[in-house]
């Protein structure tokens, strides 16, 4: 993958390049807005990693130009913002700017690469038809689910809520945000009609050791998979 | 300086000329009526003078004699107040008839119109005598009629008392007008006290000089200067921390990037072991420089905007990165998250609730289980983080609020600031903050509730 950092601070932007450089993606480095507006407009870079605290051309202007300019034909470039948890914060984390998603320095590497990978694979998800995670694919144009390569048999409010679960993996989704979003497919779901569901997609998947994450009280969350 | 009362010192300045006018007005009234007064009475004796002389007649062999009939002599002598005394003297100042004794007129006094009036002493007792003319025959006798001045001074003080009385009365209501004047005259400024009380901490807007009197408006404008220097002051500290977060940040991030980079290597066993130290002081001190940036934010005058907030979907919004620090520690983080709504500071209460967990997270066991409520008591929101660890003991709960302590044999590398931190805040929004045993524990622990309750609204 192709990725973007816009940080001015070289000794961190220098880190996160050989971070993400181990994870096998092509990185670029810049410490100016003014060029990752000028780069980002020249060639498409599948994440943007952008720093708020830049001098002359901030962060917020440089997102703001890479959301007006002239929409790519593979939707918009995700990206993902770096803030210093000061008084702007508020606006970042609102994420109404259109950042894709925040993290605030400093922070540990672990999750700065389960946020790039989880960003890359919802870019994915948007553009392809394919869904990958660990050992579980989603061809979601011919609606067939595979585990280990052995086709998955899934009810149709299963596979509603396993798409909403692997389409914010190792965040956590509420109960809510997923009746809203299965609810779309017939008549009223409760919260316990939800837990019975993701207690179908936990049997079917957890032997392959793909895990859901209870969060009591407040929903689920689909962890990162690390192998069975 | 002592506080002056403005009443005291209006007073002050307006008794001692008030009083100074009474004395004189009584004066000014008293002497002017008193003399005519004095002269009606005088007048009276005169009279029992002349009356007196016609009972004067001559005797054989030139002797003068009085011949008072008795009861006239009662009738002269009857008075309801005082006592009436005359003498009678010849031509050559004998006496002929009356009181012994009584004293006759100074020898220096001119008569006035015939009639000398003068003050003198009786048997002990002060008297008002008049020496009236008469005739004896061809030649001029004397007649002294006197009186005590019983009814006098009852006149003089009923004088006295007619002219003293308005101005008492005008006296006192001045007293009464400037008391309650004052009250009424301050009345603006007892409002703008009430008005500045009233304020929080933060709120730095100018006063409203349109509904204040004229004779405030110097000391509205000199309050609005200052508020709006105090406001520069924390725009220019809230610049400061802004400035002082990202520079801080911003290198701590890359030390941590470069010491985790260099742990994913192959290294020497000692090697490593080093390096995982400089890890986790890099980690403690950027820790360490949110907490102390989040306490500087949290002084009052450095305090952000309050807003409608709903800690429900504050609390919503942190999860995410709640539920992965307890899954790092295998801890079981749950919410009871219900409708709460709060003014506050958005920043500082995520701060507040950021600190609770992360306690309970990093003090209870493996295992354990923290939950995160939010909700209404009746009118009131609150929030709340409650674990099954250990607890706090009752003798400790005071003093973990305060900076920098810890409980003797914690675990871990905090710095005691979090939940001084949290008691900063909880403060600056009018909130209460109480720490009890946790309602249910695993068996054998106590637990830990802490609470912030919210002030009404």
């Amino acid at each position: 993958m192709r990725l973007l950092i816009v940080e001015d601070d070289a000794p961190l932007a220098t880190g996160l390049r050989r971070i993400l450089e181990a994870e096998g993606h092509a990185v670029d480095v810049t410490s100016r807005g003014e060029q990752a507006v000028l780069a980002a407009a020249q060639e498409r870079f599948d994440l943007v990693i952008l720093d708020i605290g830049l001098p002359q051309m901030d962060g917020f202007e440089v997102l703001r130009r890479l959301r007006t300019a002239s929409p790519d034909k593979n939707g918009p470039m995700p990206v993902l913002v770096l803030t210093a948890r000061d008084a702007i914060d508020d606006r970042v984390r609102g994420l109404d700017l259109g950042a894709d998603d925040y993290m605030v320095k400093p922070f540990a590497m672990p999750e700065l690469t389960a946020r790039v990978r989880a960003l890359l694979r919802r870019s994915q998800a948007h553009g392809g038809p394919r869904i990958v995670h660990g050992p579980l694919a989603l061809d979601t144009v011919a609606r067939r689910a595979f585990l280990k390569n052995e086709p998955l048999e899934l009810a149709a409010r299963e596979w509603a809520v396993l798409e909403v679960l692997l389409g914010k993996v190792e965040k956590i989704v509420s109960k809510e945000a997923i009746i809203q979003a299965v609810a779309g497919w017939g008549d009223d779901l409760s919260p316990n009609a939800i837990e019975v569901y993701v207690s179908r997609l936990r049997s079917k998947l957890e032997p392959a050791g793909i895990k859901i994450r209870t969060v009591r009280g407040f929903g689920y969350m689909l962890e990162e998979y690390k192998g069975p | 300086m002592a506080a002056r009362s403005l009443r005291a010192h209006l007073l002050q300045m307006l008794l001692p000329p008030i009083a100074a006018l009474l004395v004189l007005g009584a004066l000014v009234a008293y002497y002017p009526s008193l003399e005519p007064a004095t002269t009606a009475y005088d007048q009276g004796l005169i009279d029992a003078g002349i009356s007196l002389g016609t009972y004067i007649h001559t005797a054989e062999g030139g002797a003068y004699r009085l011949e008072l009939p008795s009861a006239v002599d009662q009738v002269l002598r009857r008075d309801s107040y005082d006592s009436v005394y005359y003498r009678v003297l010849g031509p050559n100042g004998e006496a002929i008839a009356g009181d012994d004794g009584l004293p006759g007129p100074p020898p220096e006094r001119e008569a006035r119109d015939g009639f000398i009036a003068y003050d003198t002493a009786y048997k002990g007792q002060k008297i008002r005598a008049v020496a009236v003319p008469a005739k004896c025959g061809e030649a001029a006798c004397s007649v002294v009629v006197a009186e005590t001045t019983v009814k006098r001074k009852r006149m003089t003080r009923g004088i006295l008392f007619s002219s003293l009385l308005p101005e008492i009365l005008i006296a006192i209501a001045t007293v009464l007008i400037v008391w309650f004047g004052v009250k009424r005259g301050l009345g603006p400024l007892a409002r703008l006290s009430d008005e500045i009380k009233s304020r929080s901490p933060g709120d730095l807007r100018p006063i409203a000089a349109a509904d204040t009197p004229e004779e405030t408006r110097p000391l509205v404008s000199a309050l609005n200067g200052l508020l709006d220097e105090v406001a520069q002051a924390s725009r220019n500290q809230q610049r400061f921390l802004a400035n002082a977060a990202h520079q801080l940040r911003t290198p701590l991030a890359g030390l941590q990037a470069h010491t985790e980079l260099a742990l994913s290597k192959r290294l020497p066993t000692e090697v490593r072991a080093e390096l995982e130290q400089v890890h986790q002081a890099t980690i403690r001190t950027a820790r360490l420089a949110n907490q102390l940036l989040a306490l500087a934010r949290a002084e009052p005058g450095a305090r952000g905007n309050a807003a409608e907030l709903n800690l429900k979907a504050l609390a919503e919004t942190e999860a995410d990165a709640w539920v992965h620090q307890a899954l790092a520690r295998d801890v079981d983080l749950g919410f009871e998250l219900d409708w709460a709504p709060v003014q506050g500071d958005a920043f500082l209460l995520r701060e507040a609730l950021g600190n609770l967990v992360h306690n309970a997270i990093e003090y209870s066991p493996r295992g354990a289980r923290v939950t995160v409520r939010t909700g209404r008591n009746g009118t009131h929101s609150f929030l709340e983080v409650e674990d099954d660890g250990p607890g706090i003991p009752l003798p400790e709960r005071e003093r973990v609020l305060e900076r920098f302590y810890r409980v003797p044999g914690t675990p871990g590398t905090g710095s005691g600031l979090g939940l001084a931190i949290v008691r900063e805040i909880a403060a600056g929004h009018g909130a209460t903050i109480s720490i009890t045993d946790a309602m249910g524990g695993l068996s054998g622990t106590r637990g830990c509730r802490v609470a912030i309750t919210f002030p009404h609204g």
